[in-house]
């Protein structure tokens, strides 16, 4: 009788609830998901289980209502100056920035071949973004101030940001083709583009392979103290917390840093059955290495930054059976990437790495629509952000494809060390 | 009984508490401009992108991509990097009013406009921490900036910086977009760090983020700053506005309440700058500039060779057209003394008065 009495009380109440809450109801009823941003499966979708977010954003572009437009070209040009912002000097991404500058230089000495812009020759404009308090943002105010009418840019993720912001100030496109900060392109600017897959995209193949395929449980995680460790690691942490499996402990270490011993002994009584290590390529084979010597028979997964010739002579053996994702597939039989690696090899004496192959194709990008939008860099804007123009652009990294907030959502691949060598297969979640 | 009880309070208020409470209802009329008159190269504009505009009195500061401009009894005084302008691209100008000196925030550092002379404030001959200056304000003796490489604060008594980062304020990274004063505190705009409120008086910090953590999504309006990237701050009459390129926040020190440009007279969730006048906030976004008393929007758009002024309120939308209207849709800045209002966007400065 109670129990009876309890619930038509409580039924009241409810339906008082249900018909207070309507006006609640309709309002978000206005915002139904047309498409899952970043590809992000079901499960993953953040507060997905329990609530439907009020506003989802970036699924739509961002359009650019400022004028510019109808400004007329300049008639006594002599060159067309791109812009490129990476590490060049004093920092240890320079490998890397020398390997983006090489990319682009290689695209641009290709398109000034078939006759530049109208008989003009593009010209490259080389920036340093290394250095102290946000130097990035002052190296892009001087490329607007040069006249570049785009710039290609960056890799760390710090820098991007705060060239980003400036880029929207002076209404100069970036392209960016070398940081895989999800949060890059979450900022909502209009004046950029991404051509190589985030962090996001390599975090829900990661979570996906250790957990569903090879069906690990408790994962720790040791990470570089720095943006890239931080913000990449973000993605993978509540991805796994969504489909049940909360990472066991997270630890860092300084970029830099050679000693990993206290970090190694708390992974190691945290009882993990398999370790992520996500941070750039020299540390994670030190890491690696010190694991082995302490006996740490671990299982181990790494970010994209160990997809690397450094993290594989560093690690030697230690290497075999690493598992990382990479934003293309470097073995792929494809011609335009044969020829590319040929070309870059018998330009440059070196291998082409991924900084390299995605900054020649962010730079035919630009190059290409300058070509066709002409000098004027909101019509240059336009053409790079139409969501048309270049959908589904067939580079040497493969398929660009872009979603509402420019980023590369294209397929990615997972690279296992086998025999000393990285070896590309496409991930299940494609 | 007793879980009746407890049920029908949770009715009660279930909804209060996931919709936010309402500002305060204002008796105070909405203004209303018009009036419109634009002002670009052709009338001595140094450039027709205009960033920034501070009225000072009878005279009216104007930051532009390619100058400072000053307007004063009819005529315009443009300054260059050849009188001593950091940067031709002026982002941001204040006026101090203690001393009646102006502060200019360039893409190329900070500068000091005193007696008719520049002094210039750089990363490498002063404790600026970036010289690219979003934004610049005075309080009292003390200067605050917000750049790219952190938040400054120069004390003018001292002639000393102070720099703050993520090293010493809970910002996630060192990057800042604006800065107001209010209160007797200073708030930061710091791009993905929400907004950072710093108390003058005991050097305390506080920070508002988006409670729900996530980038792609605001889960509830009205639990917190809307979104992590905030562009812009105002603060007034004790209630804080936020921008951020996702929709507009007002906090009135208990309460968050959030607004959208599909639920509310907000023209656009793309904001590129606000400032509260008393009562009324505008807000300058890239679909027009649009007013908010609290109850009701008006948003000023231009159309053709005139004008559109798009009421909303409880009752709905209308629109009214108007014979003159702001000079371009793109609204960077906005500034205001007694019944004038001045409109920088992104291609002409705008002039108005009030006319309700």
């Amino acid at each position: 009788m109670r129990r009876n009495k309890i619930t038509k009380s409580a039924c009241i109440a409810i339906f008082t609830t249900i018909l207070m809450l309507q006006p609640l109801a309709e309002a978000t009823a206005q915002y139904k998901e047309k498409d899952n941003y970043g590809k992000t499966p079901r499960e993953l979708i953040p507060y997905g289980r329990y609530q439907d977010a009020y506003v989802k954003h970036f699924l739509e572009p961002q359009p650019f209502t400022g004028a510019g437009r109808d400004k007329k070209p300049p008639s006594d040009l002599t060159e067309v100056r791109i812009g490129l912002l990476a590490p060049l000097e004093g920092d240890v991404l320079v490998p890397q920035g020398i390997q983006m500058m090489q990319g682009a230089t290689l695209a641009m000495e290709e398109a000034n071949k078939r006759g530049g812009y109208k008989g003009l020759p593009f010209t490259l404009i080389p920036h340093n973004d290394v250095g102290l308090w946000g130097a990035a943002a002052n190296e892009v105010v001087k490329m607007s101030d040069e006249g570049v009418w785009a710039f290609l840019g960056t890799i760390d993720d710090i820098n991007s940001h705060v060239a980003l912001r400036v880029a929207l100030k002076v209404e100069l496109f970036m392209v960016n083709t070398g940081d895989p900060d999800p949060t890059y392109t979450e900022t909502g600017i209009p004046w950029t583009i991404r051509c190589i897959s985030d962090d996001r995209q390599s975090s829900y193949a990661l979570v996906d392979y250790i957990y569903k395929q090879k069906g690990y449980k408790r994962v720790a995680v040791l990470r570089a103290n720095n943006r890239y460790g931080r913000v990449g690691v973000m993605e993978f942490r509540d991805a796994a917390l969504r489909v049940g499996s909360p990472i066991v402990l997270e630890v860092r270490y300084e970029v830099g840093e050679i000693d990993f011993d206290t970090q190694l002994e708390r992974i190691r009584n945290s009882n993990p059955d398999a370790v992520v290590l996500w941070g750039n390529a020299l540390e994670t084979g030190l890491v690696l290495n010190r694991m082995r010597e302490m006996g740490m028979d671990h299982a181990v997964f790494a970010s994209d930054r160990a997809v690397n010739p450094q993290f594989l002579e560093v690690a030697g053996k230690n290497a075999n059976g690493v598992v990382s994702t990479c934003q293309y597939n470097p073995n792929a039989d494809h011609p335009p990437l044969k020829a590319f690696k040929q070309n870059y090899s018998e330009r440059f004496g070196m291998e082409a790495d991924v900084f390299a192959a995605h900054a020649y194709d962010g730079m035919n990008l630009i190059i290409e629509a300058i070509r066709k939008a002409g000098l004027n860099k909101a019509l240059i804007r336009d053409l790079l952000s139409d969501l048309k123009t270049f959908q589904g652009y067939q580079g040497v990294t493969g398929e660009i494809i872009f979603d509402a907030s420019w980023n590369d959502i294209g397929p990615i691949f997972m690279a296992e060390v086998k025999d000393g060598a990285f070896t590309f297969s496409p991930t299940s979640t494609e | 009984m007793k879980n009746t009880l407890v049920f029908s309070i949770l009715s009660l208020f279930l909804p209060a508490l996931l919709l936010g409470s309402e500002p305060e209802k204002k008796n105070e009329s909405m203004p209303e401009y018009g009036n419109w008159k634009t002002f670009t190269k052709k009338d001595g504009l140094p450039a027709d992108k205009v960033y920034c505009v501070r009225v000072d009195e009878e005279r009216t500061w104007v930051g532009t991509s390619h100058g400072l401009a000053l307007y004063e009894n009819g005529e315009w005084t443009t300054f260059t990097t050849e009188d001593g302008l950091a940067h031709p691209g002026v982002l941001a100008i204040d006026v101090s009013e203690m001393t009646g000196d102006v502060w200019i925030g360039t893409l190329g550092g900070l500068n000091r406009y005193s007696a008719g002379k520049f002094e210039t404030f750089t990363q490498f001959n002063s404790g600026l921490p970036n010289d690219v200056i979003y934004s610049v304000v005075c309080d009292e003796k003390d200067v605050w900036v917000a750049t790219g490489g952190g938040a400054g604060h120069y004390d003018t008594y001292k002639e000393d910086w102070e720099i703050y980062t993520e090293k010493n304020a809970p910002m996630h990274e060192p990057w800042t977009y604006s800065v107001c004063a209010g209160d007797e505190k200073i708030f930061i705009a710091a791009w993905g760090g929400g907004v950072i409120e710093y108390q003058t008086e005991t050097g305390q910090f506080r920070d508002y983020v988006d409670p729900d953590g996530e980038m792609e999504i605001d889960l509830f309006p009205d639990d917190g700053v809307v979104h992590d990237i905030t562009t812009a701050v105002s603060h007034a009459n004790g209630i804080l506005w936020v921008a951020t390129y996702f929709g507009m926040s007002r906090y009135d020190g208990t309460q968050w309440k959030g607004y959208f440009d599909h639920d509310s007279g907000l023209a656009s969730n793309f904001i590129n700058f606000l400032k509260a006048n008393g009562d009324v906030v505008w807000l300058c976004t890239d679909e027009g500039l649009s007013s908010f008393n609290g109850t009701q929007w008006i948003t000023y758009k231009k159309s053709g060779t005139g004008g559109n002024l798009i009421y909303f309120n409880e009752n709905g939308t209308s629109t009214k057209p108007a014979p003159t209207g702001i000079s371009h849709n793109f609204v960077i800045g906005v500034d205001f003394q007694e019944d004038e209002i001045w409109v920088a966007t992104s291609q002409g400065l705008s002039h108005g008065t009030r006319i309700k």
